[in-house]
């Protein structure tokens, strides 16, 4: 990965991947996770992929992306630990595979500026309807995040667990918060945030750095920037005592998460270790939940464990029959304790380090998993290095993993069951 | 055996293939510089073959809805009461398998020890074995995952739009069954199944990755067990299916924010595989680009009135005996999207499509024809599904380059027909 500081808090990121046939530009601007500020923040991105100076609406955008051979532009937001990441996504074939060798590759990053640095307003305002359209869109995100069980019995889990902690706000804020933007307001915060927040951009493929950089630098003029606010990773801390959850929903099939917090995040020496535990744990078909739970107990289609590698928190998913919710979770804390008392075969040992290695090196073919990674990284202070984490994953003993399961705590138990 | 290779121009790819005395046709697509290697192994064997007759027999022979997804389940039981997984983990790889209406496809994706793992996926798959035991303890599993698919409202409302679609082809049923129609099946009904659809004369093998071609077909040519290939095709029953619809609306209610739909268009131009079919793909992804994409007025006018989210797609799903496009969103009023969409589509119909609209379609729908050679297991699956079709997926552009504005119009006024359409609503629950 190169790196090149544009100004002080504009970094261009770049990761020659060649043999794609593509190239994907990810531009991500980073802001605290906050109550007040995570609704505007959300509707942000939607406002300005509606249109810009160059394309002022969807359909000339949609139209532009198709003659580039059906290019892609996307944007949005995510929720990385304490970072809420405002990010806009572009794709576009390599100029070489176009029928008539057209130069495509130049023209997305202008693209993504125009669309960033030049949006459509109107008296220090942007563009009233479209502002009240995307307030909707978010509106029905947040609404539909029931719509799937299984992450919405996830995401229910850790709000729980993480009440009171800013990792409970949802990504999208919440619809009181998105009501009360207003065009004026909206615009406001665009100009503020803009220049006083990091951003990085990420490009992968095939192109010149130095031309991104003049392109890059010619939508930055005239602009005034700001130091941007140091924010910290803060991991959830244990609690006394077990939460109990209970959702009733109308539903055919019960969600069981159990949520465990660990005091170990992605910055800890002890993260591999983690890994592996977990990995043993719960990830993958060579673990003791998809052997045990589904496998031999015949209770679940699924039935896995993951970590938050921010907040340093585990929870295990499974979809079962309602009254079968005390053998699944029995099952699965028995399985927890057995991996803590070191009950580690050499199978479940080496299996699960191969899986876990070949999981990292997926990210070797896959652009957008390279640079989520590097985010990642950068966010959390360490050096974006996968072959060095791969090797500190490979020199993980038994002990270190029996250190690391000892720090997994029980914290929330969430079902979620019919009416 | 010996492997015959193509090599094309624009992508710059090579494919080498060939047909084993098994009857096992061979694909290998080296991928310079790829760390990941990735192998499927799929028999043209889908939910849908729940009769046929045996090559060899006279009688047909009917088995129960959800059979073709069992045994891929249970494929993964070793004779040792092991767990097929465990031999994948051991090498590192990253092993699954699948069941959609048309195939059964077992695959893995590997960075390491390439070669052991495609062993292991060539020894089991020839393998079968079934106990009493074994087929039992998969009921409670399989019932879990068909309980999972209830509760998906996605998946409720595609169905339910087959159903409105099709009055009797099999592609209106789950591909999982129903809890019912699964605790019929037992292990001799599984054999059987198996040594009708697993004859190596029906299945294909696609294996990609940075390796040579050579290294390749010796580990294949040494896993292959003998095997008699068939002298004829297995002969597949699918009841007479009209043209018309069965019914044009269908509703539900489930736990869901917001209403949620899928318009159908049944296709009646079927019948027919090969680089006829492939051209009739092309054709109507074009056209689906054109009238339901972010660039047409038909978008801009929906999203803009508020009738629809960014959630918001079509897409064509073409076999040689069915084919239908689906066009998917969220709206806090279906109905209207619906009556929207048709009145748009009459007036395409008097006015005619655009030719600058046609244009900038095909180049997007090259676009991501270019895009699936990223995903190296998105690629072998479009290779692997297409070639049951008889469609060679690397020599797309010699079809596509022959795709003119004439075609589109023929092919528009051909599908997008309102009378074989039908809207599939998944309603929120009332509290």
């Amino acid at each position: 990965m190169k790196s090149i500081q544009i100004n002080n808090n504009i970094s261009l990121h770049y990761i020659e991947m060649k043999k794609l046939k593509t190239t994907v530009t990810g531009i991500y601007i980073r802001r605290k996770l906050d109550r007040e500020e995570a609704a505007i923040n959300a509707v942000l991105p939607y406002v300005l992929k509606s249109g810009c100076k160059k394309y002022p609406t969807v359909s000339e955008i949609g139209k532009y992306l198709q003659s580039l051979y059906g290019a892609s532009l996307s944007g949005g937001v995510i929720k990385n630990g304490d970072n809420q990441v405002i990010f806009f996504d572009a794709e576009t074939i390599s100029d070489k595979y176009t029928p008539e060798n057209e130069a495509l590759s130049g023209e997305m990053i202008k693209l993504m500026m125009s669309v960033i640095f030049e949006p459509m307003v109107s008296d220090n305002a942007f563009i009233e309807e479209t502002v009240e359209r995307e307030k909707k869109t978010v509106i029905n995100k947040i609404k539909a995040m029931i719509n799937d069980k299984r992450t919405y019995a996830k995401n229910r889990c850790i709000e729980e667990m993480c009440e009171g902690d800013a990792f409970a706000i949802s990504k999208y804020g919440t619809e009181e918060g998105v009501n009360s933007v207003t065009p004026k307001t909206l615009y406001e915060h665009y100009k503020k945030i803009l220049t006083s927040s990091r951003i990085d951009i990420f490009v992968c493929g095939d192109a010149d750095c130095e031309r991104l950089t003049e392109e890059i630098n010619k939508y930055l003029v005239g602009l005034n920037f700001t130091p941007y606010e140091k924010i910290d990773n803060t991991k959830l801390k244990y609690k006394d005592k077990i939460n109990k959850v209970t959702d009733k929903m109308d539903v055919t099939q019960g969600k069981l998460a159990i949520g465990f917090v660990t005091d170990i995040n992605a910055a800890d020496k002890d993260y591999p270790a983690l890994v592996v535990a977990n990995g043993i744990y719960g990830s993958g078909t060579q673990s003791k939940l998809f052997n045990n739970v589904r496998e031999k107990l015949s209770l679940a289609y699924y039935a896995s464990s993951s970590i938050n590698k921010y907040k340093g928190i585990i929870t295990v998913n499974a979809g079962i029959e309602f009254e079968n919710f005390q053998k699944a979770y029995d099952e699965s804390i028995l399985q927890l304790d057995n991996l803590k008392k070191g009950e580690i075969s050499e199978d479940e040992f080496n299996f699960t380090i191969n899986t876990i290695i070949n999981a990292l090196d997926t990210a070797y073919d896959d652009q957008r998993y390279m640079q989520l990674y590097s985010l990642d990284c950068l966010y959390l202070g360490t050096v974006p290095d996968l072959e060095g984490y791969k090797n500190k994953i490979k020199s993980v003993t038994k002990e270190d993993i029996v250190r690391a399961a000892a720090k997994i705590k029980e914290d929330t138990v969430y079902f979620l069951t019919k009416k | 055996m010996n492997l015959t290779h193509i090599k094309n121009d624009i992508t710059g790819e090579t494919l080498y293939s060939g047909t084993h005395e098994s009857g096992l046709k061979i694909y290998i697509m080296p991928r310079k510089g790829y760390k990941n290697g990735y192998a499927i192994f799929g028999t043209k064997y889908g939910s849908v073959d729940s009769c046929f007759v045996v090559p060899g027999e006279d009688n047909q022979t009917k088995v129960p809805d959800g059979i073709a997804h069992y045994l891929e389940h249970k494929m993964f039981d070793m004779p040792d009461g092991s767990n097929v997984f465990d031999s994948f983990s051991k090498y590192g790889a990253n092993a699954n398998a699948f069941t959609s209406f048309n195939m059964t496809a077992y695959l893995f994706s590997a960075t390491d020890n390439f070669c052991e793992n495609l062993k292991v996926l060539l020894d089991y798959v020839q393998k079968p074995y079934f106990t009493p035991e074994s087929v039992q303890k998969e009921q409670g599993i399989i019932g879990q995952e068909i309980r999972m698919y209830d509760d998906n409202a996605s998946w409720r409302v595609f169905f339910n739009l087959l159903g409105c679609l099709y009055q009797n082809n099999p592609v209106k049923k789950d591909i999982a069954g129903t809890i019912e129609s699964i605790s019929k099946i037992d292990s001799d009904l599984l054999y059987k199944c198996y040594n009708t659809f697993y004859n190596l004369s029906n299945m294909t093998l696609f294996v990609t990755g940075d390796f040579e071609p050579e290294t390749i077909l010796k580990t294949v040519e040494e896993s292959i067990i003998k095997n008699e290939p068939f002298n004829e095709e297995i002969k597949r029953i699918y009841p007479d299916e009209p043209k018309q619809i069965a019914s044009a609306y269908k509703e539900v209610s489930l736990c869901v924010a917001m209403p949620m739909f899928v318009i159908g268009f049944k296709d009646n131009a079927i019948g027919y595989d090969g680089e006829k079919l492939l051209k009739k793909i092309i054709e109507t992804e074009i056209i689906i680009k054109m009238i339901f994409s972010k660039s047409s007025p038909l978008y801009e006018k929906l999203y803009n009135d508020g009738l629809i989210t960014p959630n918001f797609g079509a897409e064509f799903s073409p076999q040689k005996d069915y084919a239908y496009t689906a066009i998917e969103g969220e709206s806090k009023d279906p109905k209207k999207v619906y009556d929207i969409i048709i009145e748009y589509i009459d007036t395409l119909h008097k006015n005619g499509i655009s030719r600058d609209d046609f244009i900038r379609a095909k180049k997007a729908v090259w676009g991501d024809y270019i895009r699936s050679y990223n995903d190296i297991e998105g690629f072998s699956h479009s290779f692997l599904t297409d070639s049951f079709l008889n469609i060679n997926y690397f020599n797309y552009y010699d079809v596509y380059k022959n795709v003119n504005f004439d075609d589109a119009v023929k092919r528009f006024n051909e599908h997008f027909d309102k009378n074989y359409s039908a809207l599939s609503v998944v309603n929120p629950v009332k509290n």
